[in-house]
């Protein structure tokens, strides 16, 4: 095809003029669809192109004379509008898609705990359990009956499912509203988009990777590098007790909630251990006297952990709100065992990064001086040397004496070690307390009158 | 017990008594709910269970859990029985909501889609059923039609009480109608697609196949090693001029013509071609042993 005259073809004169401006794009709609919308600029020109006039171009009308930006503005917000309703008007037209299962809304949209039904249970596969050969009698009153001819498995009784989830749901709603740190664990393959999800909405950490044993007992090790920061009633960072924290050690959860029991049976042991309270998914072959709070259910089918995982989330981040709640309108939580001094005001301000550099410089200094042990009187120094051997193992460190020589810090990770350097908890593990002048400290925790004060001894 | 560990299910006493002497200051942040909210009983056995067959249960089985037997069990044992390649056909058991089962009418015949009446058709009471089947089918269309679709229409029909040969018999006529009506569906579907261009790959039949093919191949690389080995084997045994028997044999297994070592190794092949098996001679042998002249 030779095209002679392009421009004049493609010319606004080649165009269709359409009869009435303001109703070009209506045209275009089926008849039954109601039109509500005005347009705002009605005495402009419209230019209805693509297909079925889904793409209109305004344009000024050649008589009327040319505004300023603003207009332009205007008709950006213009479009916008007109782009939303159009979207609203015709977007239903055609095949009515049926409500349907959606495996991203459980991450997305986790179900709240009034959502728990005995149906969302059984579409998600709660009630499957193990083969018969495998379960532990322990759970018997958890299991409905068996079913299967060659392969029989247990079904676990979806009611009971329901009650001991409503009841998790209660702790994590309890514990967060409190301003307790919920720490949900799920390592198998699949889970470690429910459990980040489920951390944030409670605020609190995840881990989906290995448990490190020794993460709580041992936690001055494991955990000595972990950042830790202090915040006030209102979740504000509150400096001043960097010096202090280097010290600390990482801070325990108050509640963990397990969803794979039998690979994690460590932690759940240091729990045990650290009086942890503990909830878990409980499947036909678990040990129910693990966990603080079973919930019975299977541990297997991923859909059914996300719908657990987002229940317990939805729950401790509505424990989240009542606390915030809580705290804007002035009633503080109740006091912590953060055993943490009210920083002296003269040294907070006075050259704080000066104060900063220095103790970065000799955190440095220490790690790469290594381990030293102080000899100071013999039975020390043969512990001393027994503490060398079994660090060093191969290689000799030489035990020096001096007095020079830094005391070691039972803070710091060993140097070297298999797990120097990996955190497991998320990076931020936050203490709440608050700051507040000496004279208060007394009579911190007093102020709201109830439970508190009866648990008093 | 000596075996349980029940500190998990004591924290909240474990915590009074440390508040009691003083180990903790204030009481853990849990320490209030979990007294309002207590942990269950553990390792307490489930009520009775009244087996469906009184007297003769072993007092261990008592406490079990029982067998879940549906009267839909025995018809799917029978079906599965009859038809056992249905088990093969793939089954979604996905569900959307935990109702599905609720939505579909087993009321309805399983060919429902098949019988759409003509337009305009009316009944007695002048009921338009042309649009009384397009809302069904706007209800029901979904309805998966498979071996599991015959046992429900057959369960429902004996539950309107016609009895069990006739449920089964004209359940498996709708459902034999309906997978003829879709198979055929399906072939023309595809015959239409091949003859305006469209190409699919190998189907079952032709994987299958290149499988063998590539087992086949194997095993032949593996049968050329072995007689090689073989040969060795029993030609270290022997001392002299078995070697070019044994040469020979390997050549005839691989079918190459033997037209250049004939004339070398002629004294040492016998003329086959008079061998009987059931003579007194006995059927010479072709390849394997070395034969002499």
């Amino acid at each position: 095809m030779i095209l002679r005259s392009l421009p004049l073809r493609h010319g606004r004169l080649a165009l269709p003029k359409p009869p009435t401006p303001v109703r070009s794009w209506r045209r275009y709609l089926a008849s039954e669809v109601e039109q509500t919308y005005t347009n705002p600029h009605e005495d402009q020109q419209f230019i209805a192109g693509g297909i079925d006039g889904t793409k209109s171009q305004a344009i000024h009308s050649l008589t009327t004379p040319t505004t300023t930006t603003a207009s332009s503005d205007d008709q950006v917000k213009h479009d916008w509008e007109f782009f939303h309703h159009q979207k609203a008007t015709t977007g239903k037209l055609g095949s009515a898609i049926a409500p349907h299962y959606k495996p991203h809304e459980l991450l997305s949209n986790p179900p709240r705990p009034q959502d728990i039904t005995l149906e969302l249970l059984l579409a998600s596969q709660a009630h499957i359990g193990h083969s018969t050969s495998l379960w532990n009698p322990a759970n018997a009153k958890y299991i409905f009956g068996v079913r299967g001819q060659h392969d029989p498995i247990h079904i676990i009784s979806l009611d009971v499912t329901a009650a001991h989830l409503r009841r998790a749901c209660k702790i994590v709603h309890g514990v967060t509203e409190r301003g307790g740190l919920v720490l949900f664990v799920g390592s198998r393959e699949g889970q470690a988009h429910c459990v980040v999800k489920a951390a944030k909405m409670a605020q609190g950490c995840h881990l989906f990777t290995k448990w490190i044993p020794g993460t709580i007992t041992n936690g001055q090790q494991i955990l000595g590098k972990c950042r830790k920061r202090v915040v006030n009633h209102l979740d504000e960072e509150v400096p001043g007790f960097e010096d202090q924290l280097l010290q600390k050690a990482a801070v325990k959860p108050d509640l963990v909630v397990c969803l794979n029991m039998l690979e994690n049976y460590v932690l759940l042991h240091e729990c045990a251990l650290n009086n942890i309270p503990t909830i878990g998914l409980l499947d036909t072959d678990c040990i129910p006297t693990w966990v603080t709070y079973p919930i019975p259910a299977n541990d297997d089918s991923i859909r059914c952990v996300q719908v657990i995982a987002g229940v317990l989330g939805r729950a401790g981040e509505e424990g989240q709100a009542v606390r915030r709640a809580r705290a804007r309108r002035g009633r503080m939580p109740a006091r912590q065992n953060h055993e943490l001094e009210a920083p002296r005001e003269g040294e907070a301000d006075a050259r704080p990064l000066e104060k900063e550099m220095a103790l970065l410089l000799a955190a440095e200094a220490f790690e790469e001086e290594g381990v030293e042990v102080k000899e100071d009187e013999d039975g020390e120094g043969e512990e001393g040397e027994h503490l060398d051997s079994s660090l060093s193992g191969a290689e000799g460190l030489d035990v020096e004496e001096g007095e020079g020589a830094i005391p070691y810090e039972r803070d710091a990770p060993i140097e070297g070690g298999a797990d120097s350097g990996r955190v497991e908890f998320s990076p931020v593990v936050e203490q709440r307390g608050e700051v507040r002048d000496e004279g208060d400290w007394a009579t911190e925790g007093e102020r709201r009158p109830g439970q508190e004060r009866t648990e008093r001894p | 017990m000596g075996r349980y560990d029940f500190s998990p299910q004591r924290v909240h006493a474990h915590a009074t008594q440390l508040l009691a002497h003083k180990r903790l200051a204030i009481p853990p942040p849990w320490y209030s709910i979990i007294a309002f909210v207590p942990p269950s009983e553990r390792l307490t056995r489930p009520p009775l269970q009244r087996s469906q067959r009184p007297g003769g249960k072993k007092a261990s089985r008592l406490f079990k859990p029982l067998r879940l037997r549906y009267e839909e069990d025995r018809l799917r044992w029978e079906y599965f029985n009859d038809h056992p390649w249905e088990l093969a056909k793939p089954r979604v058991v996905l569900e959307d909501d935990g109702r599905d089962a609720e939505k579909w009418d087993w009321s309805i015949p399983l060919d429902h889609a098949l019988n759409r009446p003509k337009s305009g058709a009316t009944s007695e009471e002048g009921v338009q059923l042309d649009l009384e089947w397009d809302s069904i089918q706007a209800g029901q269309a979904g309805r998966p039609i498979n071996g599991e679709a015959v046992i429900q229409r057959t369960h429902h029909l004996l539950s309107t009480g016609l009895p069990s040969s006739l449920a089964s018999s004209t359940a498996l006529a709708e459902f034999a109608r309906h997978r003829h009506y879709t198979e055929t569906l399906l072939r023309v579907a595809r015959e239409e697609a091949i003859s305006t261009g469209a190409f699919f790959g190998p189907g079952p039949l032709e994987i299958g196949m290149q499988l063998e093919d590539r087992q086949y191949d194997g095993w032949k690389k593996w049968a050329e090693k072995e007689i090689v080995a073989l040969k060795q084997l029993q030609g270290s045994a022997y001392t002299g001029q078995e070697a070019e028997g044994g040469g020979q044999d390997v050549v005839a297994l691989e079918g190459g013509t033997v037209g250049g070592e004939e004339g070398v190794a002629s004294e040492e092949l016998q003329v086959v071609g008079g061998s009987v098996p059931g003579s007194r001679a006995g059927q010479e042998a072709r390849g394997g042993v070395a034969v002499h002249a």
